[in-house]
């Protein structure tokens, strides 16, 4: 049994009159504990299937499974729960809560799966410490460089102990250093265990992973191991 | 979601925006505080009012007053008598549902002890022994006067607590009774003192020592009743005056009775018009007052205050909603990213729009509170230029209803954000600048 298994799926938008075939029958298999890089330009269709892999939309057609679920006809909340509990996302923009203190923004998560407060710290401050962010608890993500910032995306997505973590171009606002050292996080995350899915535009990255999928206009063109 | 949860990141967000949340709270404090105000306003009427109606007697009594004739009678509007004390007796004589009838005719005179010491202008009331029921009179030494007084027309006395202690200072009720008062210069017995009658208000501030600062007693007058027997004031005190009169001719001043059991009101009614309609021959020179209709007539008053105060409330906390909506409505469209990351991270729909939800009502109730605190500095200020029967009376149902206003203002004005909100698609919310 797969951890995610697609087949034929596409996502068609519609724009006026015009239907823009943005994912067109995909077929993939991804095996619990893989380290998997899909690539492609951008309109490629890679944005459109790394949401759809991370449960923030809907497929048109085709089957969708994901931890053993078929999402493709999944309810706005199963979707929460499954992006909940078995998916962390790091974004490009590290997407951090500007307002709140790296304890609260590591523990986001842990608030929509009902954990009590006291736990949700204790757990968002391990994490933290594990990512090497237990000096800077309490502040906020402005007084943060960009690889802090990006450690404590990496410790969000890893609080609530998903199965998946996906990097949507993980390295892209951070310079060649800062990228390397989150890089090699996500190399000690696959080496522990976990299921690890880099959306890149940059070969050089995708060759840290043990797959890359190459798509081209909503297709799967290429695959191969670097 | 944990409410909690909710509310703990509404006050957060609240306190990120102090004066913007202050400014979208204005409608609602003044519509709260306006309709604590208003409620405790009207209150105060209606407090008012039953003190009035206390000191004019219950439901149970009805006025006989004079009207003029309609016009298809008025060319033999002269063969009535008016309102006699033929029309008491006829009163007391037939109508059965009627368990007193109070004559009355007065007359102001010059009131002083024997010797004349302590003189004073006063009305003297010529009165019956059933006035003692329908004046709601308690004695505190003594007795009231009975019907062998007003059969001899004896010179006697009963008079109010006021007038006791203006005469006698520092003497207590019972050594009163016996002594003689002056009364147009005849000497008249005193036979019974009144109790004072004061409001509890009053009692409590004698009590303490303090003197009441309120101007208005609805019981002046009763305090300062000098009562005698009707047949000793016609002829010692008003033959003099009236020399064409006789007892059963004169005119009378008032005629009160009183119902004797309130389920049979309107029989009662239609037996004194039935019985006056004979004794003034037909004639309608005279109309049945009934408490009832000075009640409604105050009743309707106050509904009318209440109403407008009411509605001017209800304005304040439709614009208050709306301005708090406005708010959200800005808020949310500020904070998009924010809820693209929450529905990311797992955040259902419900769980977003609780949250914007929760946040408005907590809006509301904090400009509800707010409310509150001004509706008490609001209410000092018309405690100082109402009149002083009307004293502002603030109720904890009128501060429960306003702020049940409020929270209802608030999660109506939230409804539209919150659902807003939560139709926010992630992907969108995501890449939101």
């Amino acid at each position: 049994m797969s951890l995610i298994h697609l087949e034929g799926l596409s996502k068609v938008y519609r724009v006026g009159d015009q239907e823009i075939r943005a994912l067109d029958e995909v077929n993939l298999r991804i095996e619990e504990g893989e380290f998997i890089a899909i690539i492609g330009s951008s309109g490629s269709g890679k944005s459109t299937l790394m949401h759809l892999l991370g449960c923030l939309d809907t497929p048109t057609a085709g089957r969708m499974e994901i931890c053993g679920k078929d999402l493709a006809k999944a309810s706005n909340d199963e979707l929460a729960s499954v992006r909940n509990r078995e998916i962390g996302f790091v974004f490009q923009a590290f997407n951090l809560l500007p307002k709140l203190d790296v304890v609260s923004n590591i523990a986001l998560p842990l608030i929509y799966a009902g954990v009590p407060s006291r736990e949700r710290l204790a757990r968002a401050r391990k994490v933290a410490a594990d990512v090497g962010l237990g000096d800077r608890l309490a502040n906020r993500p402005p007084q943060l460089s960009g690889g802090q910032c990006q450690r404590v995306a990496i410790a969000r997505a890893l609080v609530n102990n998903p199965r998946i973590l996906f990097g949507d171009e993980p390295t892209g606002n951070l310079d060649s250093a800062t990228g390397k050292m989150i890089l090699e996080m996500f190399d000690t995350l696959h080496a522990s265990g976990k299921t690890i899915v880099l959306v890149t535009h940059d070969p050089a990255i995708a060759a840290r992973s043990r797959r890359v999928i190459e798509i081209r206009d909503g297709r799967i063109t290429r695959e191969y191991a670097p | 979601m944990n409410p909690l949860v909710a509310i703990s990141i509404g006050l957060h967000e609240i306190a990120a925006h102090k004066f913007r949340t202050c400014l979208s709270m204005l409608g609602i404090v003044l519509g709260v505080s306006s309709l604590i105000a208003t409620m405790a306003l009207t209150r105060g009427i209606e407090e008012g009012t039953r003190i009035f109606m206390q000191q004019m007697g219950g439901l149970e009594l009805v006025s006989i007053v004079n009207k003029e004739p309609s016009s298809r009678k008025y060319e033999f509007a002269n063969l009535s008598p008016g309102r006699t004390l033929r029309d008491a007796e006829a009163i007391r004589r037939s109508a059965s549902f009627i368990s007193h009838v109070s004559p009355e005719i007065s007359l102001n005179t010059a009131v002083a002890t024997e010797g004349g010491g302590n003189p004073d202008r006063r009305v003297v009331r010529g009165v019956y022994p059933d006035h003692f029921v329908i004046g709601m009179h308690t004695v505190a030494a003594g007795r009231f006067l009975t019907p062998l007084d007003i059969e001899r027309g004896s010179r006697c006395t009963v008079v109010g607590d006021t007038v006791a202690k203006k005469l006698w200072p520092g003497v207590p009720p019972q050594l009163i009774v016996g002594k003689t008062i002056l009364i147009d210069s005849r000497p008249f017995e005193v036979v019974g003192v009144l109790a004072l009658y004061e409001m509890e208000e009053q009692a409590r501030a004698r009590r303490a020592g303090k003197r009441s600062t309120r101007g208005w007693d609805p019981f002046r007058q009763k305090n300062e009743a000098v009562l005698v027997p009707f047949t000793t004031m016609f002829h010692e005190l008003r033959s003099g005056a009236f020399p064409l009169d006789s007892l059963d001719t004169m005119k009378l001043e008032t005629l009160t009775v009183r119902v004797a059991d309130l389920d049979h009101f309107h029989s009662a009614l239609d037996q004194v018009q039935g019985i006056l309609d004979i004794t003034h021959r037909g004639v309608d020179d005279f109309d049945l007052d009934t408490r009832q209709d000075w009640f409604d007539r105050m009743e309707s008053s106050v509904r009318a205050a209440r109403l407008s105060g009411g509605l001017i409330s209800a304005i304040s906390l439709v614009v208050g909603g709306i301005g708090i909506m406005n708010i959200m409505l800005a808020s949310i469209s500020e904070r998009v990213r924010e809820i693209g990351i929450r529905l990311a991270v797992g955040a259902r729909q419900r769980d977003i729009f609780w949250q914007i939800l929760i946040e408005s009502v907590l809006v509301s109730l904090l400009g509800g509170l707010l409310g509150i605190l001004a509706s008490l500095g609001l209410i000092e200020i018309l405690k100082t230029i109402s009149p002083t029967e009307n004293v502002p009376v603030l109720t904890p149902d009128a501060i429960l209803l306003a702020v049940g206003f409020a929270i209802a203002a608030g999660l109506l004005s939230g409804l539209y954000p919150a659902a807003k909100a939560s139709g926010i698609d992630p992907i969108t919310a995501l890449r939101y600048e």
